[in-house]
């Protein structure tokens, strides 16, 4: 008998569940509107949402403006301001004036040549001459030390001249998003508390049984209950991988911390700091900035960390108490098993260097979305995907972020010298880093899948801007001299345009605030 | 230096104000404000599109009057006192305070000998001076319905970037950025009560008016080719060939 998959349950409400609920309604909104596919969301009148994860990836506009809500509407109600990427401080010397940019923008040319070999020759051991690699190929480091927005008034919703993200309130997101799925996309909001879940024989889930609405059946359950894992940790037993090993992050320490004056300078970037013992993050919302360290327990005390907090904050932090949060790397080691997939903290969570928090939410919700099985006899092939994808996903995503703590040369604290043994490095990014000794990351490298998380960009920001040098043959950057050297002369024209015709950041919002963004 | 003072016809009796256009008065302006109201006079010489305001991105109507910044290619043209120019220019240099017009006492126009009166002998309005309060009065009734128009049209999807550009015999390529017309393709597939809808408001004639100005676009190219080509004239001292 083909059962066909109509009905979907997501359990849980807060960024991961209600991201995903609109990214499924809205690719399937005509079968919803026609009566023969629905989404329902339960959550619990009274669980509070984690809610600190407040940097996205660039991918948030497209998913937000498939999901059509107004980008306007975004800035002003969930709190959100421009994200242009990310400032590592201190990572890789320690020292007081350490510190580079991991952009959001591709290298300029970056589709007809690789800059990297010429930035490496140019300057005789002196590579870009002095200048650091982002800033020979791309605008965007210098628009963040400018404190610039990345586009102006007169462009369209989610449209800009550099590419950008969101900082955002996570607390104000995920109702701002239950809004829209339920007012526009025709999504089921069921408030109440999951008791018991009703499995089958087959080990397939079949309903979910509500304290205050009864019991919900489902032909596919997706859970987006956070760490608590409900259905495919509790219920089916799904067993998780603790990478712990390899990033030693464990413990969060989260406040906000007030503006000293409503229009001081926002940084349009991600500021992450590094410490003794892991590093703090930095982010600007137009009200407030949220601030936290991320740090070893095995390296450092809670009172130690709360003390270089603190330090941090400066005199602004006077009485405030920081929120504890514990996290623990490592993801389940399969992600849609039966008919329940897990997507956001259920599935997984490393720390949250380099926000790759919620655009793995996003993936996996598109990836659903778009695959969904047409009935219970594919689910199974398409949930094998699903999870070689996603463990895909979940490896690269490991050895971006470790990649980050293994090319420092900081031998200050045990964190730092520990965090370069080599038993503590995946063997995958061990090969890649012996490879790029000699070849720079670029295309057809490794990272070639359709939707990487990190792509080869990424890595080059990364390796480039914390000292990594990669062997280069005089004769290598010949052919591509020209092609390159317009590259870097564009470059050049483009960031002069840029600093003259952007506006800072916050005067930006102030706009956005008052006459919003115009939808073309 | 503005000097903004009402207009009185003990004190301005004597006044003279000149009418005539000129890059001297600021009428070298390649885009102007219009209003919905003006369409029907518009579109039989300038190009009508929507542009975004540069402060607050909202979106207003106007007319494309040259290429280059600076740019007027109707200067001639205007020196006929009758030939359309567009209300925003032709109040200058007049304010309208609540229901009282205003004058700008420094702007150059003002205190022209063989300008225009305001009043006649007996203090009541000139010709040109009820022109004035006329264009007030039309500027601040259409510059409403000109909002409507436009929100509804943003509602509907109706309003879409468009991409012009024109090549001259200097050339050089000018690329016309910043201007949007109607989306035509969704413009026909709107609902029939939507379609209705826009016709009672006199929407859909206005949509029309745009549409049809958009045939000025090459006629003002080829002005500008002419202005080039007798530039070249001059500086060469012989015959350029024709412009089609």
């Amino acid at each position: 008998m083909v059962e066909a998959v109509r009905s979907i349950v997501i359990v849980g409400g807060g960024t991961a569940g209600w991201l995903t609920a609109g990214i499924i309604a809205a690719r399937h909104q005509a079968r919803i509107k026609a009566g023969r596919f629905s989404v329902t969301l339960v959550e619990s009148p009274d669980i509070k949402i984690i809610g600190v994860g407040e940097g996205t990836w660039p991918t948030m506009r497209s998913s937000l403006e498939k999901i059509g809500v107004s980008e306007t509407a975004l800035f002003r109600e969930c709190d959100a301001a421009f994200k242009q990427g990310g400032q590592f401080a201190r990572w890789t010397t320690g020292a007081e004036d350490d510190s580079y940019y991991h952009p959001l923008m591709l290298p300029q040319g970056f589709s007809q040549v690789n800059l990297v070999p010429h930035w490496l020759r140019e300057g005789q051991g002196r590579p870009g001459a002095g200048r650091s690699f982002c800033d020979f190929v791309t605008p965007q480091g210098r628009l963040c030390e400018d404190g610039l927005a990345p586009k102006t008034i007169t462009h369209a919703e989610y449209k800009g001249t550099a590419n950008y993200a969101y900082h955002l309130d996570a607390g104000k997101f995920a109702p701002f998003l239950a809004k829209h799925c339920v007012q526009k996309l025709g999504v089921r909001h069921v408030l109440a508390d999951v008791t018991e879940i009703k499995q089958r024989e087959s080990g397939d889930i079949e309903s979910v049984l509500t304290r205050q609405a009864g019991p919900l059946a489902g032909d596919l359950f997706v859970d987006c209950s956070g760490f608590s894992a409900l259905l495919i940790g509790k219920q089916l037993g799904v067993g998780f991988k603790s990478c712990t090993d390899v990033l030693f992050c464990d413990t969060a320490l989260a406040l906000q911390v007030p503006f000293e004056t409503p229009d001081a300078p926002m940084a349009s970037h991600t500021i992450a700091t590094a410490q003794d013992a892991g590093w703090i993050w930095d982010i600007c919302l137009p009200t407030r900035r949220g601030i936290g360290y991320v740090y070893s327990s095995r390296h450092t005390t809670e009172e130690a960390a709360r003390e270089t907090l603190s330090r941090y904050i400066g005199p602004a932090h006077k009485n405030m108490t920081a929120r504890k949060i514990p996290i623990s790397a490592g993801h389940r080691q399969t992600f849609w098993k039966n008919n329940c997939v897990a997507v956001g903290l259920a599935s997984g969570f490393f720390e949250p260097l380099e926000s790759s928090a919620i655009v793995l939410v996003e993936l996996s919700a598109k990836l659903i979305a778009e695959q969904m099985p047409a009935n219970r006899e594919v689910m199974d092939l398409v949930a094998r995907r699903f999870n070689d994808v996603t463990t895909y996903r979940y490896g690269r995503i490991l050895d971006f972020l470790k990649l980050h703590y293994v090319l420092t040369k900081r031998t200050d604290t045990a964190f730092w010298r520990d965090n370069v043994d080599p038993a503590t490095i995946p063997d995958r990014l061990r090969d890649v880093l012996t490879l790029w000794k000699y070849q720079s990351p670029w295309f057809f490298d490794e990272l070639d899948r359709l939707e990487e998380v990190f792509p080869a960009a990424s890595y080059q920001y990364v390796l480039y801007g914390m000292g990594f040098r990669t062997e280069v043959e005089p004769e290598e950057t010949i052919d591509t001299e020209m092609v390159a050297a317009r590259a870097v002369r564009d470059n050049e024209r483009i960031t002069g345009e840029m600093r003259t015709r952007l506006p800072k950041n916050r005067e930006l919002l102030n706009k956005i605030h008052q006459y919003g963004l115009q939808p073309v | 230096m503005t000097h903004i003072v009402p207009l009185n016809k003990e004190a301005h009796k004597t006044l003279k104000v000149d009418p005539r256009a000129s890059a001297a008065y600021g009428d070298n302006q390649r885009f102007v404000h219009v209003v919905v109201s003006e369409f029907p006079h518009l579109l039989v010489h300038y190009p009508i599109f929507f542009s975004k305001d540069a402060n607050t991105g909202e979106f207003h109507c106007g007319v494309m009057l040259g290429f280059d910044e600076g740019e007027n290619l109707f200067l001639e043209q205007w020196r006929d006192l009758e030939f359309y120019r567009p209300l925003g220019l032709q109040r200058v240099p007049f304010y309208a305070t609540g229901a009282d017009v205003a004058i700008d006492m420094e702007h150059p126009r003002v205190g022209v000998e063989d300008g225009k009166a305001l009043f006649t002998e007996h203090g009541e309005p000139t010709r040109y001076l009820q022109s004035i309060i006329f264009a007030f009065q039309d500027l601040s009734t259409g510059l409403g319905v000109t909002q409507y128009f436009i929100a509804r049209l943003l509602e509907l999807k109706l309003i879409e970037p468009v991409e012009l550009e024109a090549e001259f015999d200097d050339g050089v390529r000018r690329h016309c950025e910043g201007l949007y017309s109607i989306n035509q393709e969704t413009l026909n597939t709107l609902p029939d009560a939507v379609v209705a809808e826009l016709f009672r408001r006199g929407y859909l004639r206005l949509i029309d008016y745009m549409i049809a100005s958009l045939r000025q676009f090459p006629v003002l190219a080829r002005k500008k080719n002419a202005r080039i080509l007798q530039g070249a004239e001059g500086l060469a001292g012989t015959r350029a060939p024709a412009v089609g």
